[in-house]
């Protein structure tokens, strides 16, 4: 009787352990991300929250814990992170408001079902695949004192003698946003040529029936239906942009001196050897980079919380 | 009503071009100036093509000391290939996995792995990885770097293949599987030959991006330049003090670094495209 018992549960154990075959398997095939999480990615963020209590140059001799000193100095101190931030914010304002028009325009044309139209999807997309190094470099070269740019402009009159584009933070910026929307607008344009083949043909018909014109048409009928996937766009624009540092690294590199640091190379700066000075405090960058990051956060919650609203209405 | 519709497409062509001479503006600029002198590309002024077409730059840098290009190509080549390959496998059996796989942990690894996505420590976390890097014996090398791919998670592209193998037919996994074959098996067998066009996608845009990088590339290998790729070592002489010495060497290896990308995009440009119509489609 005892011995039974125990057989059967010997069998139900055997029959169900805790990982089947098929669990093992799977996991097994994904190994290589899992550990990833653990060693790249979880180890990291929990070492950089540490040392941001901590005093920290690299040496671990001269490790001091330092509690929410880092936290306080971000705001306390004045040595660029906020300006950095503001750029962000500044460059996102000025780029936005160019590009995302400027790639509904594009799309609504490219849309339409004109010969050689398929073919100018392929140009328009084509800057995206350009390296950002080789972008910053040209348009250095071409926005440079004696540059290109400079030298057709008082060719034809507009200038009177050349602008040092990179010696000022408007026209550096200027430049910023012109060399980034040139690389990025393709695609938005793709992004809303596809949300635009989603709305229905006949609704277009029955308001040419109607007598709608081409603006009452956009605005009244194409802008509301697109309304949920613009408000995506414009989310993975915004923090796109927030979070651009490659074209900055890449173009004027700060200039003129760190007037144009966004909060992306900022903290590249502060504490990413090649970058920062060897003795640079570390745990300082980590708590900026933490602050930082909430920031981004927040941004995008309230965006959410705006659009939500904004999308309904329509 | 016919004149109107005539006008808006002569309007809607002019823009198209207006906007396609701004796109291929700077890359002709960048082709057309790496043949001119230093001098030439420093003054610039207003002449556009070179005085006198000359190879000099292209001779010059290819048994330079600031930008060694048969070095820098074969680092490209090597480090872009082998990055490729093992990114777009491991895409493919996530993909496969989360799709097809019932195990436990699933969820879990999946909310997580997506979770990821809007992380960032801008930075923050590059030190404590170089640290492991380093603890390997992998710095000063793109090994260093190859290592994080294998290691890495690409979400995004996991769920285009998930969503490609979702439009897949189960009948033939579910027959392979009563002959007989394992949850891998059915992987290698079935699945994989099917995945053709998205392979093709991801390995595409996972070329321009590898090839592209230079942030990982520069920072691994600042002891140095001449070990990283032909992108991270412009970078470097771009940050380098003396770059304004260098327009015509930084000129001509930018077409060197860029001609391969623009050729994959002649050829297979459906497929960069692709990836991002595919998910919207599906909404």
């Amino acid at each position: 009787m005892k011995s039974s018992a125990k057989s059967i549960e010997l069998k139900t154990a055997k029959k169900k352990p805790f990982f089947t075959k098929h669990d093992i398997e799977c996991t097994v095939m994904i190994s290589p991300s899992i550990i990833g999480f653990f060693v790249f990615t979880l180890y990291p963020i929990l070492w950089a929250i540490s040392k941001s209590f901590n005093y920290y140059t690299g040496v671990d001799s001269q490790t001091m814990f330092v509690g929410l000193e880092n936290f306080k100095n971000v705001f306390v101190s004045s040595d660029g992170y906020w300006t950095a931030l503001g750029n962000s914010f500044l460059f996102t304002i000025g780029k936005l408001p160019i590009e995302l028009p400027l790639a509904l325009l594009l799309a609504l044309i490219v849309s339409k079902k004109y010969p050689g139209f398929k073919s100018a999807r392929i140009g328009l997309y084509f800057p995206t695949i350009i390296s950002v190094t080789v972008v910053g470099l040209v348009f250095t070269n071409l926005f440079s004192y004696s540059g290109y740019i400079n030298g057709i402009l008082q060719k034809f009159g507009m200038l009177s003698e050349p602008i040092d584009f990179f010696a000022k933070k408007s026209t550096a910026m200027m430049i910023l946003i012109i060399a980034s929307v040139w690389q990025t607008f393709g695609i938005n344009t793709i992004y809303f040529m596809v949300a635009l083949s989603n709305v229905p043909e006949d609704v277009y018909e029955s308001a040419k029936l109607d007598g709608a014109g081409p603006f009452v048409t956009f605005f009244k009928i194409t802008l509301p239906l697109i309304a949920p996937v613009f408000a995506t766009i414009l989310l993975l624009a915004i923090n796109g942009s927030l979070q651009t540092g490659d074209i900055v690294l890449n173009l004027t590199n700060g200039a003129p001196g760190g007037q144009t640091e966004v909060a992306q190379t900022y903290l590249l700066k502060k504490m990413v050897p090649g970058f920062a000075s060897p003795s640079a405090n570390i745990g300082a960058g980590c708590a900026t980079a933490i602050i930082n990051a909430f920031i981004y956060t927040g941004v995008a919650v309230i965006y959410k919380k705006i659009s939500n609203k904004v999308v309904s209405y329509y | 009503m016919k004149i109107r519709k005539t006008i808006s497409a002569i309007i809607m062509y002019l823009i198209l071009a207006i906007a396609l001479v701004i796109v291929f503006f700077p890359v002709v600029y960048m082709f057309v100036s790496s043949f001119k002198t230093n001098m030439e590309i420093m003054v610039g002024g207003t002449s556009f093509l070179p005085k006198v077409w000359s190879w000099d730059n292209y001779k010059y840098i290819m048994n330079s000391m600031e930008f060694p290009v048969p070095k820098l190509l074969w680092n490209s080549i090597w480090f872009t290939v082998i990055s490729v390959f093992i990114s777009t496998l491991s895409a493919c059996l996530g993909g496969y996995v989360f799709e097809r796989g019932h195990f436990k942990g699933q969820k879990i690894w999946f909310a997580i792995f997506t979770a990821l996505m809007f992380v960032n420590f801008g930075g923050a976390t590059i030190v404590p990885v170089m640290h492991i890097v380093s603890g390997l014996g992998l710095m000063g090398s793109l090994w260093g770097i190859v290592v994080q791919t294998f290691f890495g998670i690409n979400i995004v592209s996991i769920y285009l293949v998930r969503g490609f193998i979702a439009g897949l037919p189960k009948e033939m996994d579910e027959a392979a599987a009563i002959d007989g074959c394992s949850f891998f098996g059915i992987f290698v067998h079935i699945i994989a030959p099917l995945l053709a066009p998205i392979v093709a996608t991801l390995a595409m845009l996972g070329f321009q991006g590898t090839w592209n990088s230079y942030l990982g590339p520069m920072i691994y290998t600042m002891s140095d330049p001449s070990k990283g790729t032909l992108v991270s070592a412009l970078f470097s002489l771009k940050s380098s003090g003396n770059a304004a010495a260098n327009w015509n060497i930084m000129l001509a290896g930018s077409v060197i670094a860029s001609i391969p990308v623009i050729l994959i995009y002649i050829f297979g440009n459906k497929y960069f495209m692709s990836n991002l119509t595919a998910g919207a489609v599906k909404g």
